[in-house]
């Protein structure tokens, strides 16, 4: 049926999805404000989506190809176009019913560059959308993520706890010290504001919470709360339920990475052998960076 | 003007089990309008800028020992709250189900009373709820408005003749479920919903703004009233195309309604109705959902209970 127009040009991109409510779940963690502009870039590994905020914080979804149950790629270089984070996400949303797997095939561009998405599963309803797209803005800052020396600093803490240390963190607010040392291999996040806050991971002591842990000298940066919280408050329930590690790195100058894992797996039935702990194919697995830039001290 | 009857068994769950808890969702406040043959419960038909709703019962279907007299043709209307009216009528069936003892024990009888509440010098009207049990008897006051005058009376009545009219093509939704689902989470993207109806069969609702157009087509679907025949050139269009041909042959009518009162009207479905069919009003005036309930076991309606709402059309160029 979608053969039946002769086109001239193919589109960029035509990919289907079975797991609507997956995508909408790793959208939904970058979700940090009700008015977002994103940045949507194709490529034939996938869909990557990036907003920023005020040249401080840096987030990306990666939808590598393999999610998607089909993804025809025509473009030469890689297509970008600017869409309203909110709006594709509530979007996306109407498509996803409760308790049943709704199958979407998402078109870039439509007749008049905007994206394209419809039910496919029934000839007999069908829900569409049109989404606007803008020009995009260039990206106003290089996220250029190096690390800070020979050895990468980094630790590994199960999402729930780092979410929760995050939320605990508010009540001081405003800047938060994050401190990683090497002997005895400990985390520290401390807030000093309307009154202090010391949070710890030590390695040896908490096994269960902190999963890996690398650092061979002692560093120390200063983080604003907001972008700190940024990168857990829309953590969606399955990844805190999943309860995988979250991997935060300190790169070069202080610039924080914090990585996520969002399952886009089909329904949770239908592997009932596969645990939550991690053990599901890579290739389902979406892929959440935020970028978060340290206060330079004055 | 005196109104006292016994709410049967059936009565009892039929309102505080399915219709009470939907109309609730209607609106705060209803017209309860009482006939010698029929109990009407009405949301906005006076005051005309929301949903309305009309949820008629004959008296068989709710009371027994029905006695209702009034100078004006025994009518009676009052203004109530519906959720302290389902609460009284849940802690009724509560107490009923404690202490009840055979099918005379537990009579639930309701009737118009004027009492001098507490801190007050004047009368007011309420409707009591009387359960007897076992031991014990309960008595819960509902306050009501103060009756109807016959003019206003008059009024609703009028009002609620002209909301019979029938629209010419209706068309069934199978799955009233997977449309208010999907109508809660559009809510977000948008206010308008443009909603048009086919002779073919079709349902297309859409929110359109400057940024997203989100819509969804049911097509296929039992029509009742006029029918025509889709032409077979449609099926390779997108449902845009489609609606807006069927409107230009004349096949199809298109309304924009709100929302949130579309949504409203979906919440009907917690009087789990057996069929709900979808049309538009002669002229475009209102859209119109109706109801239908089947006699428990068969597919015959049951004529003793009607239920159905009109949503306002916006003007589109007040949009």
């Amino acid at each position: 049926m979608s053969s039946s127009a002769v086109e001239a040009e193919a589109p960029d991109l035509v990919c289907r999805l079975d797991n609507v409510q997956g995508m909408v779940d790793a959208l939904s963690a970058v979700r940090w404000k009700r008015h977002q502009d994103a940045v949507v870039e194709l490529s034939e590994h996938g869909v990557v989506l990036i907003v920023e905020d005020t040249g401080c914080l840096q987030a990306k979804v990666y939808l590598q190809r393999e999610l998607f149950v089909l993804y025809e790629y025509h473009a030469e270089g890689r297509p970008r176009f600017g869409v309203s984070l909110g709006l594709f996400v509530d979007c996306l949303n109407s498509f996803s019913a409760p308790g049943r797997s709704s199958m979407i095939e998402i078109q870039y561009p439509g007749p008049d560059m905007q994206l394209l998405i419809k039910s496919v599963d029934s000839l007999d309803a069908c829900i569409y959308a049109e989404i606007r797209t803008r020009i995009p803005d260039t990206i106003s800052w290089d996220y250029n993520f190096e690390p800070a020396g020979s050895t990468p600093l980094t630790f590994t803490v199960k999402s729930a706890a780092l979410k929760e240390a995050i939320d605990d963190l508010e009540w001081p607010g405003s800047s938060i010290q994050i401190n990683l040392q090497p002997d005895p291999p400990c985390i520290t996040f401390k807030g000093e504001g309307h009154g202090d806050l010391q949070i710890d991971f030590t390695y040896y002591v908490n096994t269960d919470l902190v999963i890996a842990f690398h650092c061979d000298c002692q560093v120390s940066y200063r983080y604003k709360y907001k972008f700190l919280r940024a990168t857990t408050s829309n953590l969606p329930s399955s990844v805190i339920k999943d309860n995988r590690g979250s991997k935060l790195t300190i790169g070069r100058g202080g610039m924080l990475k914090v990585q996520h894992l969002v399952s886009v797996a089909r329904s949770a039935t239908s592997h009932p052998h596969i645990g939550s702990a991690g053990h599901q194919q890579p290739s389902r697995i979406a892929y959440i960076e935020f970028f978060v830039k340290s206060e330079v001290d004055e | 003007m005196k109104f006292k009857a016994f709410l049967t068994e059936h009565g009892v769950n039929l309102l505080g089990r399915r219709f009470l808890p939907a109309l609730d969702k209607m609106g705060k406040i209803c017209h309860l309008f009482l006939t010698r043959d029929h109990a009407i419960f009405l949301h906005n038909l006076l005051n005309g800028d929301g949903v309305q709703c009309i949820a008629q019962f004959r008296k068989e279907a709710l009371f027994d020992d029905y006695r209702i007299s009034s100078q004006n043709e025994d009518r009676i209307a009052f203004a109530i709250d519906v959720s302290l009216l389902l609460r009284a009528v849940r802690s009724s069936v509560s107490i009923c189900t404690e202490f009840g003892n055979g099918p005379s024990a537990n009579r639930l009888q309701i009737k118009l009373v004027k009492k001098l509440p507490l801190n007050c010098t004047q009368p007011m009207p309420f409707l009591t709820f009387e359960t007897k049990g076992y031991k014990s008897a309960v008595i819960q006051d509902v306050p009501i408005s103060k009756p109807l005058s016959r003019a206003q009376v008059l009024e609703l009545q009028t009002a609620l003749e002209l909301a019979q009219d029938i629209p010419q093509t209706l068309v069934r939704v199978p799955d009233l479920n997977q449309l208010q689902n999907f109508v809660e989470r559009m809510k977000q993207v948008g206010d308008l919903l443009n909603v048009s109806i086919s002779k073919y069969g079709d349902l297309h609702v859409q929110i359109s703004t400057t940024l997203i157009t989100l819509g969804a087509e049911f097509r296929k679907l039992l029509v009742i009233g006029e029918q025509a025949e889709a032409p077979s050139d449609d099926r390779n269009q997108s449902a845009q195309t489609r609606s807006e041909r069927a409107i230009s042959r004349g096949d199809a009518q298109r309304v924009q309604v709100s929302v949130k009162h579309f949504s409203r009207s979906l919440h009907c479905h917690l009087a789990k109705p057996d069929c709900t069919f979808y049309g538009i009003a002669p002229h475009g005036s209102c859209l119109t959902v109706i109801f239908q309930f089947f006699i428990p076991g068969t597919h015959q309606t049951d004529k003793s209970i009607s239920l159905h709402c009109r949503l306002p059309v916006l003007d589109p160029g007040s949009s």
